[in-house]
C-alpha cells in the first residue's frame, strides 16, 4: 500500500533540479533533439593534432554518451575467438580508459561488425548507465562500472533478434529506463510484436510493458524521446508496425498512434512544444511516393493519422537519420546522405546539401554549427548560421590500409568538446580549456489532486519465480494525466498460475510444476494486471504425454506459434514444423536465464523433404550443440554468425530416426569445456563424449533448451536436465 | 530492340554469323540488348539537356510503383517496367506485389500488368516491396522473367488485350484487358528447392530453345548456412515448355550471401559459353547446351576475406559479365546495404579450361582504385566505362584496362553506364543522370534530375532515351 511520504517524495522528485553541468546522457543531447547550448565549439581540426585533443582505441558504431567528466560508449572488441561486445569508459578530459566490460555475444545471428549497435543511455541522476546488447543482455552499470543489475531480454522475454543488428538504444525517464524490441514469450505475449518494457531503473524491475502496435514488419531502432503535452508525461517513439506511437511515460498505456510507414520506423523523432517530427524512407501508407518527413500535433488521442498530420515533406527518404530542431528549422538527412533545412512550420525547404553518399548517422547542431557524420569516413563540420551552409572543415577518417572507417554514430557535445565514435577510435575535439555551463530541467506541472483515477498499475509487471516462491506485489492508481495518486482499496486475483494470494498482494506459488498466469488488482472499475511465470527447479522433465495437443509448456520462452505436441506411434512428442514465414531457426528456453552446472539430454529426430533435411539441436550455458542434416556435421557454438569458439565435426546422421542428444558445459577457472553427445535412441550410450569445445572466455549461467531449424518437421521427446 | 540495330551491333561484337541468324527470325529484347550484355549501341538522338520539371525535351513520363530496379527494356510498341504495386494500376489488385507493367512506347498509355503476390515467407526471401528486380527477356510475343515469388515466368507480351488466353496455363485469376496472359512458370522453390535470399532477381537470356537463369539460391535468415545447398544455382530451362533442360550444382554451399547477378552468352571456337556470376565470386562458364564447366575464374584476391555484414575483402558478384572477343568483364561486389569497400574489375580470357584464375586474367582494377559494384560495363570503341557503388564512373582503356578518366558523381551508383550518340549516361541514387562525352577526354556534358533516385540503366531506342527512376519512366526526345 502507498503512504503519504511517499506521495510526498513524488512530489519532491518533480521539481526543477540541477543536473551536472553540460551532460550529454540522450543519444541526442540534452534536449533530445540533436543540439547544444554550448559555445565556442571547433570550427575545424587536424588528423595530425590541431584540435583533436585525444584519440582513445576503440571499435564501435554508436553515439556516445558524457555524463559526470567521464565518456562511456559501446562497442566491440576482440580479434577471431575473443570477439566480444564492450562498453568502455573514459576520462572526457584525457580519453584515458577508466574502466570496461566486455561480454559475450550469443543466440544471435548479429555478425561480429554490427556489434555495439545501440547506444547507451546515462540517469544523471544516478550516474548510472544502460546498455543493450546485441545477444540481449540489459546492464545497468554504476558510474564505476560496476553491474547494478542486468537482464536477459531474450531468454527472459523471448526478445528477438535478426541478422541486420538492428536494436533498440534504452532511454531514461524519471525512475524508468525503457527498452523495446520484438518479442514472443507467453500469454498475451505470444503474438510477435515491437513492445516497449520499462524498468524500474534502480532495480531492474519490471513496471509496465506496453504492446501498442500491431504486426510488425522490420526489426527497427528508434529511440523514444519524452515530451510534455498539456501537464502529461508523453513518450514518443516511431514501432517496427510503421506507426509513431505516443504512450503515457508513467503507464505506458497508448495515447496515440499515426501511421506513416508500409514498413518499420528507424528514425527516431524530435519533439518542439506540441509538435512532433518524423521521418521514413519507405512506402508511404497513403501515397505512390517512397519516403516521407512529417509534423504531428501531438495533442490528439487515439488514430491522429487523419486529424494531427500538420504538414508532410513527401517523396523524401530519410529512413535512419533522426532530425535535427533548432532555432525553428529542422534538418534531415536522407539515405543518401543528403542535408534537407526545413522551416519547421512549414516543412518548406529551405537549402540542401550533401553530405557524403549513405545517410546513417545523426548530425548534432551546436554553437552555430553542424557537426556530421557519414558512413564512409566522414566527418565535416559546416557553419549552417547564415541563409546557406557553408562548409568549414571535412575529414576522412581511415583504417590501417586506408580504407575508411566507417562512422554510424552521431557526435555528442559536452564541456565545450565533440566526441564521436568510429570503427577504429574515440575521437574528442575541442579547443582550450574544457568549459561547464549549466543546464535545468523543466518544472513538471503539480500534481493535480481533483482529477479521478484513470489506470491501475500491479507491480512488478511481469515476474519469473520459481515452484514455492512468493512475490509481493504492489498496486498503484494514476489520474488521466499519468500522474500518481492515493492509493485506494481493491481486490487481488489471479489465474494461471496454482498458489495463494494475500490481501497485501503477496502471491505464494504452490506444486512443483512450470506455470504462467497473470495476478490481477481490482480498484472499483479500474483493473491492473502483472504477469508471472513459474520455472520449475531442477530436475525437470518433461515426455509430452501429458501435454495437450497443439500445445507447448506454458511457461516455456520462444516456443509460441512454432512448438506444439502431437501423437506419434502411439504416444505424443514436440514437433516444430516449418515456419510459414520461413524463419525456420528457433530457440526455446525452458529454464531460467541464470541456471548453472546442469546437463540436458533429448531425444530428437531430423526429417528430410525432397534435397532439404533440417537441424535440430541443445542449448546449455548459451551455447548450442546442432545436430546439422544438410550439412551432416555436429557442431558447438555460442554465436551462430560469428564461430569464434565453435568446433565443427563431420557427423553422418540419418532422417526418420530417433537419436538421443546430450550436453553438458564443466567449469574451469579459465574457461568452459562445452561437450556433445549423440547416439541412436535405444542403443547403448557411448561413453565418450562426441565432440568438445573449449571457450577461453567462459560463459557461466544460462536457461537451458532446444534448437531446431526446420525446413522441414523436427521432432523431441523426453527432456531432462538435471 | 528493333532487329535491324541488334544484327548491326552483333556484327560488330563478333558473334558468329550462326547465332546472329537464328536470331533473324524474331524479334529479341533484353537488358544489355544481346546475350553478350553490351551496354552500348549503335544510334542518335539523345537530347543535349531535359528537365522533367519544365517538361524540356520529355516526351511522355509515366507512373510507376515506388520502388523500380528492372528495366526500361523495349520491344515492339511497348515498354516494360519491373516495379512494385504501390500506383495500383488496378485498384482490384492490392497489397504489396511485384509486378510487371507494360507501356505503349508512343505515348506512355499503360497498357496492361502481370503482378505477383508475396510469398508468405516474407523478407528472407520475397522482401517487402521491391517489386519485380529481374528485366524480361522478349522474343517475339513471349516474355521470360523472374518473379518475386522465385518461378520463371513466361507471358504474352499482349496480355489479355489481345481477347485470347495464350498458353497452357488457362486459370488466370484476372483476364481483363490490363491483366497479364500466362503462358508457363516454374516454381524453383517448389520444383528445385531453392531458397531464394532476400529476392529473386535474376534478368534471364535466352539463345536456340534455352533459357538461362539464376536462381537466387542463398544464406538462411541468419546468414549463417545455405538452408538448400543441393538445390541448383545455375540452370537452363526449354523457352518453349518451361521443364529444366539442366542444372549446375555449382556453387553449392560456398555461396556467401544470395545470387542476384545475370547470366551472359558468348561463343567461343565455335562453342557456345554461358557465363554464370556466382555467389561465392567465382564466375563460371558452363557449356551452353550441358551446364557442364569449362572453366572457372575466383574474381577475388586469394588473400581476401568474406565477413558477415560487409566489412570484408571478398566479394560477392551482383553485376552482369560482358562478353566481347574472347574475353569476359566482370566486376565485383556485395548488397548494398554492406556499404562501400575494396572491388575488382577483370578482363578475363574465356578460352580456357578449368581453373583458370592464375592464367585467365588478362588486366585487374581493383583494391584502392576500384571500389565494391553491382553495375555492368559498356564497352565501345576501345574504351570500358564502368561505375562503382562508391559514386565513381571509369573511362578505361580496353585492351590494357589503363584508366583515361575517372568521374565523381558523388552518390551512390546502383545502374549501369550506358553509352550511344559518342555519349556515357549514368544515373545515381539521387536521382541525377550524368550525360558523359564518350572517349578518351572526360567531359560533363549535362546533369539532369529526374526526381528520384535512378537505380536502372538508360535505353536509347530509336531516337528515343528511356529512363526509369525509382518511380516514373520517362521518354525523352529532342523536340
Amino acid at each position: 500500500m502507498r503512504t503519504k511520504i511517499q506521495l510526498v517524495l513524488l512530489l519532491t522528485f518533480g521539481l526543477t533540479s540541477n543536473l551536472p553541468a553540460g551532460d550529454w546522457s540522450h543519444w541526442r543531447g540534452p534536449d533530445q533533439n540533436g543540439t547544444s547550448p554550448e559555445p565556442g565549439l571547433v570550427s575545424d581540426w587536424d588528423l595530425g593534432g590541431k584540435n583533436l585533443l585525444w584519440r582513445a582505441d576503440f571499435m564501435g558504431r554508436s553515439t556516445p554518451i558524457v555524463q559526470g567528466g567521464r565518456v562511456y560508449v559501446i562497442g566491440r572488441s576482440g580479434q577471431d575467438i575473443t570477439e566480444q561486445e564492450h562498453v568502455a569508459c573514459f576520462d572526457a578530459e584525457t580519453g584515458s580508459l577508466v574502466w570496461e566490460h566486455k561480454f559475450n555475444v550469443f543466440h544471435t545471428t548479429i555478425p561480429f561488425n554490427r556489434v555495439g549497435w545501440a547506444s547507451l543511455a546515462g540517469d544523471p541522476t544516478t550516474g548510472y548507465v544502460y546498455a543493450h546488447g546485441v545477444q540481449g543482455m540489459f546492464f545497468c552499470f554504476d558510474r564505476d562500472g560496476e553491474v547494478v543489475w542486468s537482464r536477459s531480454l531474450t531468454e527472459e522475454f523471448g526478445r528477438i533478434s535478426g541478422y541486420g543488428g538492428r536494436t533498440h538504444t534504452p532511454f531514461v525517464n524519471g525512475n524508468l529506463v525503457v527498452i523495446s524490441y520484438l518479442n514472443t514469450s507467453w500469454g498475451n505475449q505470444a503474438p510477435p510484436r515491437h513492445r516497449y518494457f520499462a524498468f524500474n531503473k534502480h532495480t531492474g524491475d519490471v513496471v509496465w510493458v506496453s504492446n501498442p502496435s500491431g504486426p510488425p514488419k522490420d526489426t527497427t531502432y528508434s529511440t523514444p524521446i519524452h515530451m510534455n503535452v498539456n501537464g502529461r508525461d508523453l513518450m514518443v517513439a516511431g514501432n517496427a508496425d510503421g506507426s509513431v506511437y505516443a504512450l503515457e511515460m508513467a503507464t505506458g498505456r497508448k495515447v496515440w498512434g499515426f501511421r506513416l510507414s508500409q514498413r518499420g520506423l528507424n528514425s527516431s523523432v524530435v519533439a518542439s512544444g506540441k509538435y512532433v517530427y518524423a521521418s521514413h524512407s519507405e512506402e508511404n501508407h497513403d501515397s505512390a511516393a517512397l519516403g516521407r518527413v512529417v509534423c504531428i500535433d501531438a495533442t490528439g488521442s487515439g488514430d491522429v493519422t487523419q486529424t494531427h498530420e500538420v504538414w508532410r515533406y513527401e517523396g523524401q527518404t530519410v529512413g535512419y537519420t533522426s532530425p535535427v530542431l533548432h532555432d525553428g528549422h529542422l534538418y534531415v538527412v536522407d539515405n543518401s546522405a543528403n542535408v534537407h533545412c526545413l522551416d519547421a512550420m512549414s516543412g518548406a525547404l529551405k537549402w540542401e546539401q550533401s553530405v557524403g553518399t549513405v545517410g546513417k548517422g545523426s548530425p548534432v547542431i551546436a554553437d552555430g554549427k553542424l557537426y556530421a557524420t557519414e558512413v564512409n569516413g566522414g566527418f565535416q563540420i559546416w557553419d549552417v548560421s547564415g541563409d546557406e551552409p557553408k562548409v568549414l572543415d571535412k575529414k576522412r577518417i581511415e583504417c590501417e590500409g586506408g580504407v575508411h572507417a566507417e562512422i554510424y554514430g552521431s557526435p555528442a557535445i559536452s564541456g565545450g568538446r565533440v566526441y564521436f565514435t568510429t570503427e577504429e577510435g574515440l575521437y574528442c575535439l575541442g579547443s582550450g580549456e574544457p568549459r561547464r555551463s549549466s543546464m535545468t530541467m523543466p518544472e513538471k506541472p503539480a500534481f493535480d489532486a481533483t482529477l479521478p483515477p484513470a489506470s491501475v498499475q500491479v507491480r512488478p509487471a511481469e515476474v519469473e519465480v520459481t515452484p514455492g516462491g512468493t512475490v509481493r506485489f504492489t498496486s498503484h492508481l494514476f489520474n488521466e494525466l499519468g500522474q500518481e495518486m492515493w492509493q485506494t482499496n481493491g481486490t487481488w486475483g489471479g489465474e494461471g498460475v496454482d498458489g495463494s494470494f494475500g490481501d497485501d498482494g503477496a502471491v505464494t506459488v504452490s506444486g512443483v510444476n512450470g506455470q504462467s498466469g497473470t495476478v490481477t488488482f481490482k480498484s472499483g472499475d479500474l483493473e491492473g494486471s502483472a504477469r508471472i511465470r513459474v520455472v520449475p527447479s531442477l530436475p525437470y522433465e518433461e515426455d509430452f504425454e501429458d501435454a495437450k495437443l497443439g500445445t507447448y509448456p506454458s511457461f516455456w520462452i520462444g516456443a509460441a506459434g512454432k512448438f506444439k505436441a502431437v501423437e506419434m506411434d502411439g504416444g505424443q512428442v514436440l514437433v516444430k514444423p516449418p515456419a510459414v514465414r520461413a524463419l525456420h531457426r528457433s530457440a526455446v528456453f525452458v529454464g531460467p536465464s541464470d541456471a548453472s552446472g546442469y546437463t540436458i539430454q533429448v531425444d530428437m529426430m531430423g526429417t528430410k523433404k525432397r534435397r532439404v533435411r533440417s537441424d535440430v539441436g541443445l542449448i546449455s550455458h548459451r551455447y548450442t550443440l546442432d545436430l546439422m542434416g544438410n550439412h551432416q556435421r555436429l557442431q558447438v557454438r555460442s554465436w551462430a554468425s560469428d564461430l569464434r569458439m565453435a568446433k565443427t565435426i563431420d557427423f553422418t546422421w540419418e532422417p526418420d530416426v530417433w537419436y538421443t542428444m546430450k550436453m553438458a558445459v564443466e567449469q574451469a577457472d579459465d574457461k568452459t569445456i562445452v561437450k556433445g553427445k549423440v547416439w541412436k535412441r535405444g542403443t547403448e550410450e557411448p561413453a565418450d563424449w562426441t565432440i568438445t569445445a573449449e571457450d577461453p572466455l567462459p560463459i557461466r549461467e544460462g536457461s537451458p533448451g532446444i534448437y531446431g531449424y526446420s525446413p522441414t518437421n523436427v521432432y523431441y521427446d523426453n527432456i531432462k536436465v538435471w | 530492340m528493333r532487329f535491324r540495330t541488334l544484327a548491326a551491333f552483333s556484327l560488330t561484337a563478333g558473334l558468329l554469323a550462326t547465332v546472329v541468324s537464328i536470331r533473324a527470325e524474331v524479334e529479341e529484347s533484353m537488358w544489355g540488348f544481346t546475350p553478350s550484355r553490351n551496354l552500348a549501341v549503335e544510334g542518335t538522338g539523345i537530347p543535349d539537356s531535359w528537365d522533367p520539371k519544365t517538361g524540356e525535351n520529355i516526351k511522355w513520363t509515366a507512373e510507376l510503383g515506388a520502388q523500380t530496379y528492372a528495366g526500361p527494356v523495349i520491344h515492339g510498341d511497348k515498354v516494360f517496367v519491373g516495379t512494385n504495386n504501390q500506383s495500383l494500376k488496378n485498384p482490384k489488385l492490392t497489397g504489396d506485389r511485384g509486378v510487371i507493367m507494360a507501356f505503349n512506347r508512343e505515348d506512355g498509355a499503360f497498357l496492361w500488368q502481370m503482378t505477383h503476390t508475396k510469398l508468405p515467407a516474407g523478407r528472407v526471401n520475397d522482401w517487402p516491396q521491391q517489386g519485380i528486380c529481374s528485366t524480361p527477356y522478349i522474343e517475339g510475343d513471349r516474355l521470360y522473367y523472374i518473379s518475386n515469388q522465385c518461378e520463371v515466368v513466361c507471358i504474352d507480351t499482349e496480355g489479355f488485350r489481345d481477347g485470347e488466353n495464350d498458353g497452357p496455363i488457362q486459370d488466370e485469376a484476372e483476364t481483363s484487358e490490363i491483366d497479364g496472359d500466362v503462358i508457363w512458370k516454374l516454381d524453383m522453390i517448389e520444383e528445385l528447392t531453392v531458397f531464394p535470399h532476400n529476392l529473386a532477381t535474376c534478368s534471364p537470356i535466352a539463345v536456340g530453345d534455352l533459357l538461362f537463369v539464376i536462381t537466387a539460391n542463398g544464406v538462411d535468415e541468419g546468414h549463417v548456412a545455405i538452408p538448400s545447398p543441393f538445390a541448383p544455382s545455375f540452370i537452363a530451362i526449354n523457352k518453349k515448355t518451361g521443364e529444366l533442360a539442366w542444372e549446375s550444382d555449382l556453387p553449392g554451399e560456398n555461396i556467401l550471401h544470395g545470387q542476384w547477378a545475370n547470366p551472359t552468352y558468348g561463343v567461343v571456337n565455335g562453342k557456345g559459353q554461358v557465363y554464370m556470376p556466382g555467389g561465392d565470386g567465382w564466375l563460371y562458364a558452363l557449356d551452353a547446351e550441358t551446364g557442364k564447366l569449362v572453366w572457372k575464374f575466383d574474381c577475388n584476391p586469394k588473400e581476401s576475406v568474406w565477413e558477415l555484414g560487409g566489412r570484408g575483402t571478398r566479394n560477392a558478384i551482383i553485376a552482369t559479365p560482358v562478353f566481347l572477343d574472347n574475353k569476359v568483364y566482370i566486376a565485383v561486389g556485395q548488397d548494398p546495404e554492406h556499404g562501400e569497400g575494396v572491388g575488382h574489375l577483370w578482363a578475363i580470357d574465356a578460352t580456357g579450361t578449368g581453373d583458370v584464375t592464375e592464367t585467365g586474367a588478362v588486366w585487374h582494377l581493383g583494391d584502392e582504385d576500384f571500389h565494391r559494384t553491382i553495375s555492368t560495363v559498356a564497352i565501345h570503341d576501345g574504351i570500358l566505362y564502368a561505375a562503382d557503388l562508391s559514386g565513381f564512373v571509369y573511362a578505361l582503356d580496353l585492351a590494357t584496362g589503363k584508366p583515361h578518366w575517372k568521374y565523381d558523381t558523388f552518390a551512390a551508383i546502383w545502374g549501369s553506364p550506358f553509352v550511344a550518340d559518342g555519349k556515357v549516361l549514368i544515373g545515381d541514387e539521387d536521382g541525377d543522370v550524368a550525360v558523359l562525352k564518350a572517349g578518351p577526354e572526360m567531359e560533363l556534358l549535362f546533369e539532369g534530375n529526374m526526381g528520384s533516385a535512378v537505380y536502372t540503366t538508360p535505353v536509347l531506342d530509336a531516337g528515343t532515351l528511356y529512363i526509369a527512376s525509382r518511380n516514373r519512366l520517362f521518354a525523352i526526345e529532342a523536340k
